[in-house]
């Protein structure tokens, strides 16, 4: 099914406002993204193109900078939430809970809510059986957390035209591929519907740091300017406001402290929530019927 | 015809100077571009690629981003224009108006100009018949507003040898793909001339943040920049600038402060005149009867 087929255009000040509980005006959404970069394969990104632009296999280079990720950077993301009393929700490849059982087991333990995020790392595009891999995803997760998880994104936001009729019929609620709103929005599938939460290719260093090549400081600016709009927008309207990171990016030395200023500058504001996906989606089900 | 068949390299210290109503010594002319991305095709832009390269089919989440602009970024950009009350000219694909309908009667409602942008976002040289493109643009633009469009933007202002011709055979009166000038210029068809109003390439969130990867506070920073030069300038004979925005990027949270700002600082200055595309027309070819 194509996109307007799911759901139809809709302009945000033509519907009633949704309202968060306690006069809060909006609800900041935090995904760390766990993934697993298998050797034999491209690598998902590239910090550093080999000379002469060859394709290489094994990429080694690449794949290091990713490691580093699971094991120094992401530590930096828990020590962060910890003494903040965060619990973001993970983004999860599945197969990070086999091959890196180290770091689910602090996110499960710290309380993170895991979302699905594919068996590995590469685009929707090439899965075989898609039904397959996303029923592999989802039971693995369930088996290591004991829930299935109710959200799911994609690889790189990717979806074919039939992924949504395979995760409602795996039993996931929402998804995060649809960036195309600051409200949290119902579509259809063939199995029932699926909500999108607004997740973010704005606030998300993949984008910011891999593609457009911004400074390490930009990504607290952008992220003040953000909250600083939307927190002023929710005064009227409940607002979501997702920020995406990874921890071979932001769990960097030379990252971190721009992260760190972000939750600094939120924390001197009243009116902002720290909710998981499966919060933000409880309480959207429960309000979108009473606007 | 190539470009130099349609006109004259002409310097502009050569000219006889150019003279705005009221002192007025520098018009300023906003662009909205509002598009219709297919899912079905590549996208235009994008912000995020797949991961491990590639351009596989559909792409969703450039496609949601980009449809951000038109669900929410419009509707924020819309304050700017009706707190400083910025007469405003829309680029619109014939394909959105009956898409974004909302968006078509806001823009009605506070009396914007309507220019043709192409049926669809796709690149004039890959479109199958373009006289028939521009025509259901002109026609699609006609049911909502009226009367025909007299301005054209090719989509990424792209045009073919006969594109200027074909435009002005459908009535058209000033196109905005040529960005050689500060001043319009007069181009020649095999019938009527056309005007060509000055666009731009620089001033244009699609250049400045997707292409060259800016901050966004470069937008306010450029635009001023931009503005004091031409400003200076204008005091001789009087120049024209264009600033260019997109829902889906200046209508981003972070980014409309630096746009709005960027507006009310120009807007704040003696001699600056907010117009429209049609505006600058007639006031050129009043001051240019030849």
């Amino acid at each position: 099914m194509i996109p307007r087929e799911r759901t139809p255009y809709s302009a945000i000040v033509d519907r009633p406002p949704l309202k968060l509980p306690g006069g809060a005006r909006l609800v900041v959404w935090t995904i760390v993204n766990l993934e697993v970069w298998d050797i034999a394969r491209p690598m998902a990104r590239q910090v550093l193109p080999a000379p002469t632009g060859h394709v290489l296999l094994p990429d080694v280079p690449n794949w290091s900078w990713h490691e580093y990720g699971m094991r120094v950077g992401v530590w930096r993301f828990f020590d962060l939430f910890r003494r903040l009393g965060i619990r973001p929700t993970v983004s999860i490849n599945a197969r990070v809970c086999e091959d890196y059982e180290r770091v689910a087991r602090a996110a499960h333990e710290a309380g993170w809510e895991f979302m699905g995020h594919a068996w590995e790392q590469g685009p929707m595009h090439l899965i075989d059986d898609q039904k397959a891999m996303i029923e592999r995803a989802v039971s693995v997760i369930e088996r290591f957390t004991g829930n299935k998880p109710a959200g799911w994104l994609g690889p790189g936001l990717t979806q074919t035209y039939d992924t949504p009729e395979l995760l409602a019929a795996a039993g996931i609620k929402y998804i995060g591929d649809w960036v195309y709103d600051d409200e949290p929005t119902e579509i259809r599938t063939d199995n029932g519907p699926l909500v999108t939460l607004p997740y973010t290719v704005e606030l998300n260093d993949i984008p910011m740091m891999l593609v457009q090549h911004h400074e390490s400081e930009y990504f607290t600016r952008r992220c003040i300017d953000t909250f600083d709009r939307l927190h002023a927008e929710g005064a009227e309207r409940a607002k979501i406001m997702a920020i995406a990171i990874h921890p071979y990016i932001s769990g960097q030395p030379h990252r971190i402290k721009y992260l760190e200023a972000v939750y600094d500058h939120i924390a001197k504001h009243s009116g902002a929530l720290h909710w998981n996906g499966v919060e933000i989606l409880d309480w959207y089900l429960k309000t979108k019927g009473t606007r | 015809m190539t470009p130099t068949e349609r006109l004259d390299y002409f310097p502009i210290s050569d000219r006889k100077p150019l003279v705005l109503p009221d002192g007025g010594r520098l018009a300023v002319w906003v662009i909205v571009n509002v598009e219709e991305w297919d899912i079905n095709e590549t996208m235009p832009r994008t912000v995020l690629t797949p991961p491990a390269g590639g351009a596989p089919m559909p792409d969703i989440p450039n496609w949601c981003w980009h449809e951000y602009g038109n669900r929410v970024g419009f509707w924020r950009m819309l304050e700017v224009f009706d707190d400083l009350r910025i007469p405003t000219v829309l680029a619109i694909n014939g394909s959105a108006i009956a898409r974004y309908q909302p968006i078509v009667r806001a823009a009605r409602e506070r009396n914007w100009e309507f220019i043709g942008h192409g049926f669809s976002q796709k690149n004039m040289q890959k479109v199958a018949d373009e006289r028939a493109d521009i025509k259901k643009t002109s026609a699609a633009i006609r049911e909502v507003t009226g009367k025909n469009p007299r301005g054209w933007l090719g989509p990424g202002l792209t045009e073919t040898w006969e594109t200027p011709d074909l435009l002005a055979e459908e009535g058209y009166d000033y196109v905005c793909d040529w960005v050689l000038d500060d001043q319009p210029v007069v181009l020649k068809t095999r019938t009527k001339p056309i005007v060509g109003i000055p666009y731009t390439q620089e001033c244009n969130d699609v250049a400045m943040m997707l292409i060259q990867h800016h901050k966004a506070s470069e937008y306010y920073d450029r635009a001023i920049d931009q503005f004091e030069q031409l400003y200076s300038e204008a005091r001789s004979s009087a120049r024209v600038m264009a600033l260019v925005v997109h829902p889906y990027i200046m209508g981003a949270p972070h980014r409309l402060k630096y746009f709005r700002n960027a507006l009310a600082q120009i807007q704040g200055r003696p001699g600056v005149v907010f117009m429209t595309g049609e505006q600058i027309f007639d006031w050129y070819r009043a001051q240019r009867p030849e």
